[in-house]
Formats: C-alpha cells, structure tokens, sequence
C-alpha cells in the first residue's frame, strides 16, 4: 500500500527519511478565505472552520495540517477578554491576573474549548486516514503571560517562587487539553510556546524545562507524537528545547534551517520549518515560492525534515503560493526545471498567441502547474473541461502546463502570473480559487452571447 | 571602582534600588547631571542594547535594566531640568492600528530614552491619524511604527500617506520595524528607516536626529 502523508509526517517525526519531505501548511484562519468567512466567524462556527478546512485541504493536499491555529483558547476559558477580527485569530485584552490574585479555574467546557476538541475530531474523521491531523495547544509560558501580562518578564527576577507556581497551573492546562486532544484521536500535539525565543537559556532550564519534558513524557506515555513550536529567533534555546524531549521542533524564519537541523539532529528530533511567511508566502510570486521550496529541500538532510511556513498563515495569504509552494515540494525535480526554463525562456522561445480578437468561438484557456500532479490544477482544468462537454463544439478548451517549457513562455507572454487560473478570450477570469459550475457557464454564456 | 562605572554595572543587572542610591550619590560627590545621565545610566543602557541586539540578553533582562533606569532618571530629573539638559531629539512611538502587541514598541522606546531621545509614546493600537497628530503637536523629529503581524503591518502604508497627505514628508522621518517587517517593505510603502532591533532602531533615530541639528 501506498504511503499516506500521514505516513510520511509521523515518520519524520520518528526521525526517518520519509518516501517525500512532508508538507505542513500551518492553515491556520486563512481557510476562511477559502470559503469566504471572516475569522471572526470562522473561529466560533465549527462547521463553517470544517467546511474551510476540508477546502484547503482538497487544494493544498497537505501531508498534515492544524484544525485550529488560536494560542487563545485556553486563555479565553481562564477569563482573559479577547478582541475580534475580521482578518486574523483573536488576541488577549486583559490579563486577570495583572493585579494578582487568585489563579482562575481551567473548566474544559468553557468558551471554546468543546469547540477546539470537536474540530480535531472532525478532521480526523474525515481526512485522518491519510492525513496527520496536528491539535495545537497554548504553551505553559505564553499561556502564563496571557494571564499575567508583561509584569511575567519582570517576575522572572523578582518572584521566582510566583512564577514557578504559575507555570505549574498553566502546565496542568496544557496537560489537560493534550489528554483532550490524543483522546479525540489528534496524530500530532504541537505546543505552540511563542514567548519561548524572548527569554535566556538559563532562564528556560530554571522555569520551563520541567513544565516542558513533563508535558512531552505525558503525550509519550499516551504514543501521541509531539512537537514544540515557537517563533521569533529561539536559535540560542533550541539545546535546551531538545533536552525537554518532543518528537519534533518547529522553528520561523529567524531561525537559520541548517544550523537548527544540525542541533536537532544530534538529538533525533524531527525539525520544521520554516518558509519565510512575508517575503516569500506573502508578498512573493508562485517561482518564489517554487524557488523557495527548492532551496531549502537542497539546504539540509531530508531525515526528519518536515517543510511549514514559519508560523500561522495569514488570513489574505494568496492562494496560488500556497499551491506552488506544495507542488514544488511535491515535485522538485520539476519545479526545478520550470525555474530553469522561466530564467531561459526570454532567448530560448517565443511563443505566438492567438488572435484573441478574431476567434471563431470562445476560447477557454486553464494554465496549470501541472494538472496530472497537483490538486488545485486538476480540479481547474475538470471544471474547464466540464463545461467543454456542456457547451459542445460551441467554445474551445485547451490546457497549458507551467512545466512545459514552450508553456512558461506563453505565460510570460500573456502575462499569466497566477496557477492555476482560467482564461476566456485571453482574459484572466479566474486565479487560483476554482469557480463553480453555474459562475463558469454564465462567464461563458456571456462571451457567446457577446461573439 | 568610580561611582559611574558601578552605577552602569548596576544599571546593568537591573539592581533599581542600587541605581537610585548611586544617583544620588554620585550628585552628593559633585557629578554634573549630565554626566551622571550620560556615563552611567545611557552607558548602561547602551551596553543592554548592545548585548540584546546579539542575542546575548533577552527580553526580561531590558526589562529590569529599563526600569532600574527609571528609577535613576526619577532621581535625577529635577537636576537635569535646572541644568538644561535637552533632549537629543523626539519620536512618537506607536504600535499601528489593529495590532495590540506591546513588548517590541516598549523596548524601542526603552532603548532611544537610554539614547537621550524623548518619546511620546501613542501605546498600541494607534491610528495613521493620530501618529500625524501627535508628530505636529509635537514638533517631532520620527514617527515610529511597530507591528508584530503580517495582518496589521500594511497599515503603515497608511501611516506614510497621512504624513503626506498632511505636508509632513520631508519633515518628519518615518521608521518602521518589528517582527514581520523587513527593508523591502519599508521601501515598497515609501517609509524613511528600517530597523531589525530595538537597539538599531535608537541608533538609527539617535543619527538622524544628530544629522538635523548639525
């Protein structure tokens, strides 16, 4: 039988050389966009956050990915206020415990919590079969600070006793929600600990090393695999990370990959990461995502290599590097290729495009990565082809695959700077998300009628 | 060890009731404000800025470093206002609109004060309109903008605009920084400085100012 994503995460987090490097996109509320649901909404609806989920899913086949990407939920059921937003996760307003006081009861059944454990459940019913479904959880330090506030930094020095019994409830939390999240089947539990890269080594050692190794024993005991996450340039703490025992570390952009692999590796633990979320997921093209992708499969072993954007995508997150992004880790060998040939292709060919004036009937052109590999593509050019059977000899259907050398030049000819996308008449119609059926037939109806 | 010298040390392990009690000091044995400003607590301060800017200290080290600085500007401030000792220039500080992070912005301004600089600091959450606001009522040298998310970092795009759009470009210098930020950014929506750490960023503003008044 074939080896599943799954397969290929939880090998990696077994420090193997998995058949391919997995692929973690770290969703997060960007499926929302997918559906167009804001975050706001996508993070207390859970069937409008499954529905986001499986359409990412179906367009990025990931080989894992996180139900929910939201550091706030235990905060908010420990009584932290939270403000919305339309275009990311919620953030933490007040922290109860600024002032002091009592440490707030953890009920599993307050705000979200029931939410966050049923969407797990979900997901692995429905793609846990060959997809290694991640449950995040808030990390015992960032979750303190949630609680306490900035005042926590300063704790550090001037009550060590306060600090080492904060982090003993935070840590009964995050164990609490763990046994939550590996009870409801979850493949991974990721404890995401941004705050981790803002504090010394030996601060780490002092504070949070017990919390940390009794959380990741607690997920052993129960052979749930696990990982630790942080953000932010934790280079100077990924020792003493490792010491604490995950199965796997996930780092961002601030941290140098190779160097990282080279510590983690003495330690066979798994180790992701850690494409640059802004200046290439975010603001780069598709080739410099695909470049990207090619880069860093070349920068280090493949043993324990799991590939993730540094830290959650954003909400606007354009959706064609994601896909170019996936398909270029699926795929190096082409995508290498396509690179070469974008680079060549000013001298190497020229490429005549119709005469898109003087068509004899409405022609529909789908550029694809490559539609017999990659999810998004195939689905574009079964939607173009569907209509092609509806409308007959009525309009034309051709596809142009980005891993065609001829097609790369046609590209830059037509100014195509998006795949998958649909051309009528040699105009854009649609860019990476697929239309349905009715949008596609009316678009079409419309040129005929026009013609 | 001279009393300066031991109140940067001081400074340095964020010993706050030390440092008060060396202010004081040092200006009973006849140190001038300034000297007790500049030789102990920016020495200090600058000393943590180098240190954190490689890595060396972290985020709760400034802390405590900063507030034992405080407690030694507290100490002193009297002195230095009847002295005339003015600030080397001003920046309103600020994190952008939607964003609520703190910590980065604090430390900033932490380390252009330990620089001799003054900020009027806008807290988080702040508008375009009100970072072009306070820069006029406040005659002042920088407008810096902090953000922690890709999702808020656009809005100082927004920023740059409103000072245009107020005839402020040319006169006041826009900085932008924080995690997610990066110089292509800064170029790409037209801002003046780019800085990767808190302690670039008071050297940055601290080299601008100066490069005004020469």
């Amino acid at each position: 039988m074939p080896l599943t994503g799954r397969d290929r995460v939880l090998a990696a987090l077994r420090h193997e050389t998995p058949s391919a490097t997995p692929w973690v996109p770290f969703t997060g509320v960007h499926v929302g966009k997918l559906i167009g649901v804001p975050a706001d909404a996508l993070y207390r609806d859970v069937e409008a956050l499954e529905r986001g989920l499986l359409e990412a899913h179906g367009l990025y086949e990931p080989d894992g990915m996180p139900a929910m990407f939201d550091l706030q939920l235990e905060a908010e059921a420990l009584g932290c206020e939270l403000r919305w937003s339309a275009d990311s996760p919620p953030v933490v307003v007040t922290h109860p415990l600024a002032r002091g006081g009592a440490f707030p009861a953890f009920d599993a059944a307050a705000a979200r919590i029931p939410m966050a454990v049923d969407i797990v459940a979900r997901l692995v019913a429905c793609v846990g079969h060959t997809t290694a479904v991640y449950a995040l959880l808030c990390g015992p330090f960032t979750l303190a600070s949630h609680l306490r506030g900035t005042e926590l930094f300063l704790d550090l020095f001037d009550d060590e006793p306060y600090v080492h019994d904060l982090l003993a409830h935070t840590t009964g939390v995050a164990l609490h929600m763990a046994d939550l999240y590996a009870e409801v089947g979850a493949d991974v539990v990721a404890v995401v600990d941004p705050l981790v890269s803002q504090i010394s080594p030996a601060h780490f050692e002092q504070f949070l090393h017990a919390p940390f190794a009794r959380l990741f024993e607690r997920l052993r005991s129960r052979d749930t695999p696990s990982s630790f996450f942080v953000c932010g340039d934790a280079t100077r703490n990924l020792e003493a990370m490792c010491r604490t025992r995950p199965d796997g570390i996930s780092i961002d952009e601030n941290v140098d990959l190779a160097a990282a692999k080279v510590v983690t590796d003495e330690h066979r633990i798994a180790l992701g990461g850690n494409v640059p979320l802004t200046t290439v997921m975010l603001f780069g093209s598709q080739l410099d995502n695909m470049r990207c992708a090619v880069d860093l499969l070349a920068a280090v072993d493949p043993r324990g290599l799991i590939v993730s954007p540094g830290c959650d995508m954003p909400y606007d997150l354009p959706v064609e590097n994601v896909i170019a992004l996936g398909q270029a880790l699926r795929r190096p060998a082409a995508a290498r290729a396509s690179l070469g040939h974008a680079a060549r292709t000013d001298e190497a060919i020229t490429v005549e495009l119709p005469d898109y004036a003087a068509l004899a009937r409405p022609l529909l052109e789908v550029f694809t990565l490559d539609s017999a590999t990659c999810a998004a593509c195939t689905y574009m050019l079964r939607t173009a082809l569907g209509a092609g059977e509806r409308f007959g000899s009525a309009i034309d259907v051709v596809e142009h695959r980005f891993s065609e050398r001829e097609n790369v030049a046609r590209c830059k000819a037509l100014g195509v700077s998006t795949l998958p996308s649909i051309y009528l008449n040699g105009e854009l119609v649609y860019a990476s998300i697929i239309p349905s059926r009715e949008a596609l037939d009316a678009r079409i109806r419309q040129a005929l009628a026009g013609a | 060890m001279s009393v300066l010298r031991e109140l940067s040390e001081r400074l340095q392990r964020g010993q706050a009731k030390e440092v008060e009690a060396l202010v004081q000091q040092a200006l009973d044995e006849g140190e001038t404000p300034q000297r007790i400003l500049e030789d102990g607590l920016m020495q200090g301060m600058g000393v943590i800025g180098e240190r954190f800017k490689a890595n060396e200290v972290f985020v709760p080290e400034v802390l405590i470093a900063a507030r034992a600085m405080h407690a030694g500007i507290a100490v002193l401030e009297p002195h230095l206002v009847s002295a005339g000792v003015k600030a080397r220039g001003k920046v309103v500080l600020g994190t952008v609109k939607g964003d609520l992070h703190d910590i980065g912005k604090n430390l900033v301004r932490m380390m252009m004060e330990a620089k001799g600089l003054a900020v009027i600091d806008l807290g988080v959450d702040v508008s375009a309109e009100r970072f072009v606001r306070a820069a006029t009522e406040h005659d002042a040298d920088i407008v810096a903008c902090s953000a922690l998310l890709t999702t808020t970092m656009t809005e100082m795009r927004h920023v740059v605009e409103a000072a245009q759009a107020q005839g402020l470009r040319g006169r006041v210098c826009i900085m932008v920084g924080g995690a997610p930020v990066t110089d292509a950014f800064r170029e790409a929506i037209g801002a003046d400085l780019y800085a990767p750490d808190a302690s670039s960023a008071a050297d940055a503003a601290l080299a601008h100012c100066a490069g005004r008044a020469s």
